[in-house]
């Protein structure tokens, strides 16, 4: 009876979501395989091995958690000159405030942490949060490598956050609906994209920017300036820094799929009278891909220079952004989508 | 404050420190993820760099005093660890230093061997220093494919030679080692791969349309200040100026090979990128005129293989590899004193061997192209933002080790 009410209680999308899938647990296996596969698909493009010597059978899949278990076991160190509590307070921060969108991201029909009405602009305004938890990073470190890329991010920050916005709210325009779970099931047929590829483009390079994947790890800058806002991270904080950026690059892929690729469909209906998410594991497989897709960019890309990065935010992305946002008001005055 | 890294700089504006509350000071090395053996002082107005110090002597090993301490022949493994990557092009500028000291000539066929190994030494330091401009900005796969495909040089050397990096090759009056049998085709086979590399990184790296921002039109040197600053090497013949130490033709068999030495107008960070590429595929061909044309003969000079005893003649002979004699241990080039200039991949390197008639020699002077090519990292990042900085750094392609010695 216990054991009934307790299964009932996990199996629950309050806890579930943000808990198992799509929440935390999810996360930490993504971060986990993902940046194992970067590194597989680095490997495979630089004519290399890549990740071999944990456990080699299986190509060395662990290899993540191998590290993430010497994080843990890592001394952190704080810097003398370090404000303290902010220093050991904004990559917790950091982490959570990435993966707290998701809790109004639905996976299934229905199944979402917190349904409203309002799910995209809610998850957009929570992972817009995360930024200033670096520029606290950058901040209360007090290094002058660190503060160098914390003016970086802010920078990057403004010039990306309204193109994703609008280029975000154009789909919804284009839907007249601002609930993630309308936009998904208005695309049962077609996905967003082929009606609104500039949309897409604009949000997926804008994600990248958010992120700070290359070519945009402008923030970073591991040549110029070590590490950027992270330079006096150790220990299992730097394991949580380096892990949020995924986090948030899980997070805006999880909202393009549903903006664009057509979330959850197809549905499959046996799968979803067992249990609501398992219907939609379209969603994830799509994620999967976008995640992989943009991880794959570092074996093409440098790094932009930050002027550049900033031009192409303020004179490319957000005319681009706007002009979607007019097709999106086209289609609906044709009555392309009812 | 100059803008765009055009005109040039005074004396006193060079050396002295811009300070003041708007400037941001960044100590850039030399434990960082990019700096090399060095460190580079930058002064910052916002994005704008001010003014940067290369702080160079963190691999500073005293190489001319030790050379001092060493009898002749032993200083050829002691100078080749000044640029390892380039090294027999570096111990050439020694050797014949002390070939015109001591008054021999090597045989012909030695004068091929000795230019097919230098440009081979050429072709692979090029690829180093283009992986390492790839990893300045942050693009691992051309970092990755250099210096893997510089692999395959280093193996081709380790045939010639032995060893894969530290040959010690050229010895006074020869060369150590004849050519592998097989050689010829084994190099036509690397020479196709290559041909075939180079264009795969123009698509991914050099026509690379964000590759192209970072480098086009960045930290560009004009053909005067090129001039007037003493640049020597491709970083010089990307800003338009005609000269190679090659062309001088009193080394190796430079002077019976039809090869063009590239040059390019621009002068910016992309040309003396491109200007590597252009002078690998020189060194390609140059290799390949050398194996077609190279001469039967003897690889040591008759003075020295003459002291051999008959048997280890007969066995020099037969596998190819020379024995020294004992002369060597003690060369005593009469009193005076030699100059040599070789071009190596980062230009020319220059020695002056003073001898006193001793078997060590009095002094040797080494000025190397590294050291001459650093005044660039002083004078082409000011006015440009910080992150061309690292662009600049790797176009130059300044090797720390060289400039120290």
């Amino acid at each position: 009876m216990w054991l009934e009410l307790i299964i009932r209680l996990l199996l629950s999308p309050y806890i579930f979501a943000p808990l198992i899938y799509p929440g935390l647990v999810t996360a930490l296996a993504i971060l986990l395989t993902l940046i194992w596969l970067e590194r597989k698909f680095a490997a495979k493009v630089q004519l290399r091995y890549g990740p071999l010597y944990v456990a080699k059978q299986i190509g060395g899949a662990p290899q993540l958690l191998a590290d993430a278990i010497r994080f843990m076991f890592q001394e952190v160190i704080v810097p003398r000159n370090a404000d303290k509590v902010p220093f050991l307070l904004a990559p917790v921060l950091a982490m959570s405030l990435g993966i707290l969108p998701i809790v109004f991201i639905p996976v299934a029909p229905g199944f979402a942490g917190i349904l409203i009405n309002f799910s995209l602009p809610a998850a957009l305004a929570l992972s817009a949060l995360m930024p200033i938890t670096i520029i606290l990073m950058a901040w209360s470190a007090n290094n002058k490598f660190t503060i160098h890329g914390g003016v970086r991010e802010a920078f990057i920050t403004i010039a990306y956050e309204i193109a994703l916005f609008v280029s975000a709210l154009s789909m919804s325009m284009l839907y007249s609906s601002l609930s993630l779970q309308d936009i998904v099931e208005k695309q049962a047929l077609v996905p967003g994209i082929l009606l609104n590829p500039l949309a897409a483009l604009t949000f997926f390079v804008a994600m990248l920017m958010s992120a700070g994947k290359l070519p945009f790890d402008i923030a970073e800058g591991e040549q110029e300036i070590v590490a950027g806002p992270y330079t006096e991270y150790t220990g299992i904080l730097y394991g949580l820094v380096m892990g949020a950026g995924y986090v948030q690059l899980y997070v805006s892929s999880l909202i393009f799929t549903e903006l664009f690729l057509g979330g959850w469909h197809p549905l499959f209906e046996a799968l979803g009278e067992l249990y609501p998410p398992l219907g939609g594991i379209a969603l994830f497989l799509k994620t999967y891909l976008v995640l992989a897709f943009a991880v794959f960019l570092r074996c093409v890309y440098g790094r932009y220079r930050i002027d550049h990065a900033l031009r192409i935010g303020w004179r490319r992305l957000i005319p681009l952004s706007i002009l979607a946002l007019l097709l999106s008001l086209g289609l609906r005055f044709v009555g392309v989508v009812v | 404050m100059a803008g765009g890294g055009n005109g040039f700089f005074s004396w006193k504006e060079l050396t002295s420190p811009v300070s003041g509350e708007k400037v941001y000071e960044l100590f850039i090395g030399p434990q960082h993820p990019a700096s090399g053996h060095m460190r580079f002082i930058v002064r910052l107005d916002g994005d704008i760099i001010v003014d940067v110090e290369p702080d160079i002597g963190y691999v500073h090993r005293t190489m001319e005093k030790l050379s001092e301490g060493r009898e002749y022949i032993k200083n050829i493994p002691l100078f080749e660890r000044a640029t390892i990557i380039d090294s027999n092009n570096i111990t050439l500028g020694y050797v014949k230093a002390l070939e015109k000291l001591l008054g021999v000539e090597p045989p012909p066929r030695a004068k091929y061997l000795r230019t097919i190994l230098s440009e081979m030494n050429r072709i692979q330091s090029h690829l180093y220093g283009m992986g390492i401009a790839g990893i300045m900005l942050n693009h691992s796969t051309m970092f990755m494919w250099c210096f893997g495909d510089r692999e395959i040089w280093i193996q081709l050397a380790e045939e010639l030679t032995g060893a894969r990096l530290t040959h010690s090759y050229s010895i006074p009056g020869g060369v150590r080692r004849d050519l592998p049998a097989d050689f010829k085709e084994r190099f036509e086979k690397a020479a196709r791969y290559m041909e075939r590399r180079l264009k795969d990184y123009d698509k991914i790296f050099f026509s690379n349309p964000m590759i192209r921002s970072r480098y086009e039109g960045v930290g560009v040197l004009d053909k005067d200040t090129a001039k007037r600053l003493g640049v020597v090497g491709p970083n010089l013949r990307a800003s338009g100026v005609r000269y190679d130490a090659r062309l001088l033709g009193d080394y190796g068999a430079y002077d019976e090979l039809d090869f063009e030495v590239p040059t390019r107008e621009e002068g910016d960070s992309l040309a003396r990128l491109l200007q590597r590429v252009e002078e690998i595929k020189v060194s390609l061909s140059v290799i390949r005129q050398a194996l077609e044309k190279l001469p039967e003969g003897p690889i040591l000079a008759d003075e020295y293989f003459k002291k051999l005893p008959p048997k280890l003649r007969e066995k020099v002979l037969k596998t190819g590899r020379v024995k020294f004699p004992a002369i060597f241990a003690t060369l005593r080039p009469p009193p005076g004193e030699a100059i040599a200039r070789v071009e190596m991949a980062r230009g020319e390197v220059f020695f002056h061997v003073v001898s006193d008639g001793s078997p060590k020699p009095y002094r040797v002077r080494v000025i190397t192209p590294s050291f001459r090519n650093l005044v660039l990292l002083r004078y082409l990042p000011r006015g440009c933002r910080f992150m061309d900085l690292l662009a600049i750094y790797g176009s130059v392609d300044y090797f720390p080790p060289e400039a120290d010695r």
